[in-house]
């Protein structure tokens, strides 16, 4: 009986991701196109959102200020502006993470000394950082980004590290390949 | 070839433009305002006169460019409690009749040319979506004050 129960509650739990999904999409469509645009080209020249700018995407106090006014009017304003800014972030990051990746892919190429366990540990932390963007977005229109601002921080701070670790990376090959061996 | 900018004299110019230009606006919103308008629109280049006079031309535009990014990064992560007491007191200070004022910046969004250029897309998306409620915020308060009288 407990699983028939536990395998209704694990259907309904998927429903409600699928569904959250769906919503996110749909209300990310508007910026999507110009995403695909010109967005992309953007993320290569910019560095990455600050913690105080994530913080203040999802900040809990701005939802406050706004319910204090008791318009449903702005508050439905409120909610649909930074659910559509939220899903804007976790575009970008998703977006910034691949491209570090990349750029990684593409000097191990040219690394003459490869370290396996390093790699997979990259690997690993990339594929991690993806789920992470995925859940969030699916998230987001769910239960609004007002409660997963741990979560985005995070996904923040994940991302800034995964960054450093292959800027180091990067440094180290160079060092190694003093006589420009590396460079295309 | 160009010449190098010494980064000290940038950071003079930086400095004087605080001093001499900045200090007298009343509000985060009014300085970066004043800092985009100093961007030519076809060129995306900054221009002051008097700090091309006293330092030049590329300074200048350096210390502008600056000054402009750092007063954008300030006002997108203000909370939006600190933006609409800001543009309320932008507003104020503008002396434009608030209602034709909050009229004007909702249809044309005048504020979208305050975005710098080469800052992330979501940064530049909540600044114009803060302002929107921000907006949203002032004008539900003056239609309320009016219904109380």
């Amino acid at each position: 009986m407990m699983g028939v129960w536990g395998a209704l509650a694990g259907a309904i739990v998927l429903l409600l991701v699928l569904l959250a999904w769906v919503r996110a999409e749909a209300s990310s469509k508007d910026s999507r196109s110009a995403w695909d645009a010109s967005l992309r080209e953007q993320v290569e020249s910019v560095e990455a959102c600050s913690p105080e700018i994530v913080s203040q995407i999802f900040s809990a106090n701005d939802l406050k200020f706004i319910l204090g006014f008791e318009s449903p009017g702005l508050e439905r304003l409120f909610r649909r502006e930074r659910t559509a800014v939220a899903l804007h972030w976790v575009q970008e990051t998703s977006a910034i993470i691949s491209r570090i990746l990349q750029r990684h892919l593409e000097a191990s190429r040219r690394s003459a000394d490869l370290e396996i366990a390093m790699e997979a540990r990259i690997l690993l932390q990339y594929a991690w950082l993806k789920l992470n963007c995925g859940i969030l977005f699916a998230l987001i229109g769910l239960l609004g980004p007002q409660r997963l601002a741990g979560a985005a921080l995070h996904t923040e701070r994940l991302t800034q590290r995964i960054r450093e670790a292959l800027r180091e990376f990067q440094s180290a090959a160079q060092l190694r390949e003093p006589d420009g061996a590396g460079t295309p | 070839m160009t010449a190098m900018i010494k980064p000290l004299r940038v950071q003079e110019a930086y400095e004087d433009l605080l001093q001499r230009s900045l200090s007298r606006i009343p509000c985060d919103l009014g300085r970066l305002l004043y800092l985009a308008s100093t961007r030519d629109y076809n060129t995306g280049n900054y221009h002051h006169d008097g700090l091309a006079d006293r330092f030049s031309v590329k300074v200048a535009r350096s210390a502008l460019e600056i000054a402009h990014r750092q007063a954008f990064c300030k006002v997108a992560a203000l909370s939006l409690e600190d933006l609409a007491r800001d543009l309320a007191t932008y507003l104020q200070s503008s002396r434009e009749n608030p209602e034709e004022f909050l009229r004007i910046w909702q249809r044309l969004e005048p504020y979208r040319i305050a975005i710098p250029m080469e800052v992330s897309p979501t940064v530049a998306r909540l600044f114009a979506s803060n302002v929107r409620l921000a907006l949203a915020v002032l004008r539900l308060r003056r239609e309320s004050d009016h219904s109380d009288r």
